[in-house]
């Protein structure tokens, strides 16, 4: 078998670290394989990819791509003119002003001629979809055609290898597989291998061989069938397994009966095991507390345009935000969730009927009124999405405390409010000396976080407040919000991850379009598929998973409606463990 | 609030002016500001404005689009012409009240001198910004001081660099709308408060704007690094640079509307 690339015992560290980012890594890439690279936050997976494309060299080891040693000064050209790769932010590896002019970019560099050049960029150009839109500018474009179109502009180089770092993390579900689906195309109909970088273990299990990066090194790769399903080791590894895997194993730890490694190695093998086990049971209907819950923002008829004229961002939104809940708010980018989030504390003021009513403890308020407004922006907390960039203080405990200061907050009480937020997002009392820009992008993530809850809102709104963390930074961050509305803070939550909302919000609203689509509690909302089309929205993987199940197991139509209100993996192998057969 | 600026942004179009050669734009564009340096005519200026609106219908641009382009300029504008109105103090008196003294011929001077800034501004943008991308335009000028290479100017460089800082204003003029956004739900004020106060208050901006864009900065060379750029040497070009004879045309009857303006202001 020829190896596209491979890395033997490779070391690099940053000239400006003492600490190796890739410590010993040895990997090998077959000729023509769709190969994922996983891995937490900060494990070296970018440096590795920067490596293969000969963006930085190795101090140690043999890295060889196409047969060509990295380290060869005549030939490495050759590795990168072959080598192309999609990058995390579409922003900031885009250079063209208009579409046609940034796919060139690649082959002008490496001196392709026209009439081949024109024919190269269109053809990509028409490969990924954008013909039709090759003299639009590049800053106007959609993320999920932004990220299309760094794909074309790669195509264009003709490359035999293509690196995807974290291309998808910035997408919404439906450009995510769109954008997937064109990648597993290129590997099928081009012969073009893949290396995907990825935090998402549904598109790992789709390639042909994973790895598994930790602390610089490889610690593990295989057949994604036999290293994903392996349930334990990937949540050491601060990774996640599929739905089924998850399944089979909590039903080990639910009924205490072990299951040969093997049936949880594919949708398939697992559901044949469970229906030998479990075919025919009876399911009780889930215990759900209803709770009658006060509205605590109400939203009436707001409708709002960027321009005079214009489109609408947002129209006729009308929306109550009970006391102590978590609402998910979902829906594809540019539906208009940002616009009315930026709503909720005055940011953004109400036009023309519009009116957004809050009922604290001590009163009512309106963002119609100018005097309520500052009251309504420190009961109103809003952590905006990747809120790390916003952090600007030398210190930690300064930028904490900036918010309540403004709002008021002196000696004692602002000192508790910041010390307690910092305890709340979990990090350590050192972190506060410290310059926030020492930390890792995760710590940083929660340092924002810690300077909105230090002004002690009622309620926080929270815009994917977990995008781009790995797998355990992900269930860390659902913990606090976990712990902050078991404490009584009302939560707002913007995410385009299903399963999530699906397992932690109260209620889910959906947004198309600019206009409320419906809000449902999430064990209601996905019954009607059409209607789900319609919304654009796509059904959890849980309930997709326990919708085949509930045909394979062949449950009475009681036991399948009472399965399919399972909005965890845990609470479903309790349901399936605790039946009666 | 700042999505309205438009300056340095590309209006879409295939109007004549769009299709210019970018390097003859740029001669254009020269000529232009050294007629508008010399008019001082209230005649030759009113020739320029209607110069400069035929220009704008040739470029096929809506007057919405001119309007965001000359807005943010306006306070500077407006400054020039209060300034000018209360300088001059020759000429005869209009109004009077304690120190302050307005002539007939400070207030000629104040409309003509900001008239021809905001000709300025309206012309180079029909010329240049609204119709040129900042790829062509970087391109035109690498070719223009191409000679320039002879004695180690880092001319393809420089190009380079000016078509990544206007290709980035759109995406920076977000990112500061989204952080100060973020700020201000922080309990930020942007807008009361002493001038100093206030200046203090961008802190909480320019911080993290200058640190994402170190950031930007980092990515986006990893990214070109990873596209083979390599400098200017053996570069091919998508759409290269070529005067038709219609280019020739246009740049000769736009160079004598230039060249009249000044005959006209000259012989008044």
């Amino acid at each position: 078998m020829d190896f596209i690339a491979s890395a033997r015992d490779v070391r690099f560290s940053y000239s400006d670290s003492d600490r190796y980012a890739v410590d010993g890594a040895s990997l090998f890439i077959e000729e023509g394989s769709y190969v994922a690279l996983l891995g937490a936050n900060g494990s070296g997976k970018s440096t590795m990819a920067k490596l293969l494309d000969v963006i930085e060299v190795q101090d140690e080891g043999e890295i060889k791509v196409f047969g060509i040693d990295t380290k060869d000064d005549d030939r490495f050209w050759d590795i990168r003119r072959n080598v192309g790769c999609v990058f995390q932010n579409p922003d900031n590896q885009i250079v063209g002003t208009t579409v046609e002019e940034d796919v060139a970019f690649g082959p002008e560099n490496i001196g392709v001629k026209n009439p081949e050049l024109s024919e190269r960029v269109y053809k990509a150009l028409k490969y990924v979809g954008l013909y039709d839109r090759k003299e639009s500018q590049t800053a106007y474009l959609s993320g999920g055609q932004k990220q299309k179109l760094a794909i074309a502009g790669v195509l264009a180089m003709n490359p035999k290898f293509l690196i995807l770092d974290e291309a998808t993390a910035m997408l919404d579900p439906v450009s995510r597989d769109e954008f997937l689906s064109l990648a597993e195309k290129l590997v099928r109909e081009k012969k073009i291998s893949i290396l995907t970088i990825t935090h998402d273990m549904t598109e790992a299990s789709r390639t042909d061989k994973v790895l598994i990066m930790d602390k610089g090194r490889i610690t593990m790769e295989g057949d994604p069938k036999d290293i994903l399903n392996d349930v334990p080791k990937m949540l050491e590894a601060g990774l996640d397994s599929p739905i089924y895997s998850k399944l089979l194993w909590e039903l080990k730890n639910v009924t205490g009966i072990d299951y040969p490694i093997d049936n949880a190695r594919s949708i398939i093998s697992s559901l044949r095991y469970l229906s030998t086990r479990f075919t025919g049971v009876r399911i009780k209907a889930p215990q759900i507390k209803k709770t009658d819950r006060e509205t605590l923002i109400s939203v009436k008829d707001l409708s709002y345009r960027y321009e005079d004229k214009g489109p609408y961002a947002i129209k006729d939104i009308d929306l109550e935000i009970k006391k102590g809940e978590l609402l998910a708010l979902v829906g594809r980018s540019g539906c208009g969730k940002t616009t009315l989030i930026t709503h909720l504390n005055g940011i953004i003021r109400p036009q023309g009927k519009g009116r957004i009513e809050y009922r604290f403890g001590d009163g009512t308020f309106t963002t119609s009124s100018k005097r309520d407004i500052k009251k309504i922006r420190q009961k109103v907390g809003l952590v905006f999405q990747y809120p790390e960039y916003q952090l600007f203080e030398d210190t930690v405990y300064k930028d904490v405390a900036y918010g309540p200061k403004k709002m008021g907050f002196k000696g004692e009480e602002l000192d508790k409010a910041v010390r307690e937020a910092v305890k709340i997002v979990g990090l350590d009392e050192s972190v506060l000396d410290q310059s926030p820009f020492e930390l890792s992008g995760g710590q940083q993530r929660r340092v924002a976080m810690a300077g909105v809850i230090s002004m002690k809102p009622e309620v926080l709104v929270l815009d994917e407040p977990a995008a781009g963390l790995d797998p355990k930074g992900r269930r860390e961050m659902f913990k606090t919000i976990n712990d902050l509305k078991e404490s009584g803070t009302t939560v707002v939550l913007v995410t385009h991850y299903m399963d999530e909302a699906y397992e932690h919000a109260d209620r889910i609203c959906t947004m198309k379009d600019g206009m409320i689509m419906g809000v449902e509690e999430p064990c209601r909302m996905f019954e009607d598929k059409e209607e789900l089309r319609r919304m654009e929205i796509r059904s959890p993987y849980l309930r997709r998973f326990l919708e085949i199940l509930s045909i394979r197991l062949g449950l009475d139509p009681v036991s399948r409606n009472n399965l399919l209100k399972a909005q965890s993996i845990r609470q479903a192998a309790l349901m399936i463990g605790g039946a009666d057969a | 609030m700042l999505k309205d600026i438009s300056i340095g942004r590309f209006y879409r179009g295939d109007s004549v002016i769009h299709k210019l050669d970018p390097r003859l734009k740029t001669i254009l564009f020269v000529l232009f500001m050294v007629a508008v340096f010399m008019l001082e005519n209230p005649y030759a200026i009113g020739c320029l404005i209607v110069f400069a609106v035929v220009l704008q219908i040739m470029a096929k641009i809506p007057l919405k689009v001119m309007w965001n382009t000359v807005k943010p300029v306006l306070p500077i504008v407006i400054l020039i012409f209060v300034l000018n109105a209360l300088t001059i103090r020759d000429g005869k008196e209009i109004f009077s009240w304690r120190r302050i003294l307005i002539t007939d011929t400070g207030l000629k001077s104040a409309t003509l001198m900001s008239l021809r800034l905001l000709m300025m501004i309206f012309i180079t943008s029909i010329i240049l910004t609204l119709t040129t991308t900042p790829l062509k335009l970087s391109e035109a000028l690498e070719k223009l001081f191409g000679p320039l290479k002879l004695i180690k100017f880092p001319v393809h460089e420089m190009a380079m660099m000016m078509s990544i800082a206007l290709r980035f204003i759109p995406t920076l003029i977000d990112e500061t709308d989204k952080i100060m956004k973020a700020q201000v739900s922080r309990g930020a004020d942007y807008d009361t408060g002493t001038v100093l106060k206030r200046l203090k208050g961008y802190v909480t901006v320019l911080v993290p704007l200058f640190v994402s864009s170190f950031r930007r900065a980092d990515e986006l060379s990893t990214a070109m690094d990873a596209r083979c750029y390599n400098g200017g040497e053996g570069r091919t070009k998508l759409h290269p640079l070529h005067i038709t004879l219609r280019d020739i045309i246009i740049f000769i009857i736009l160079s004598l509307c230039a060249v009249a303006l000044v005959v006209i202001e000259k012989a008044l």
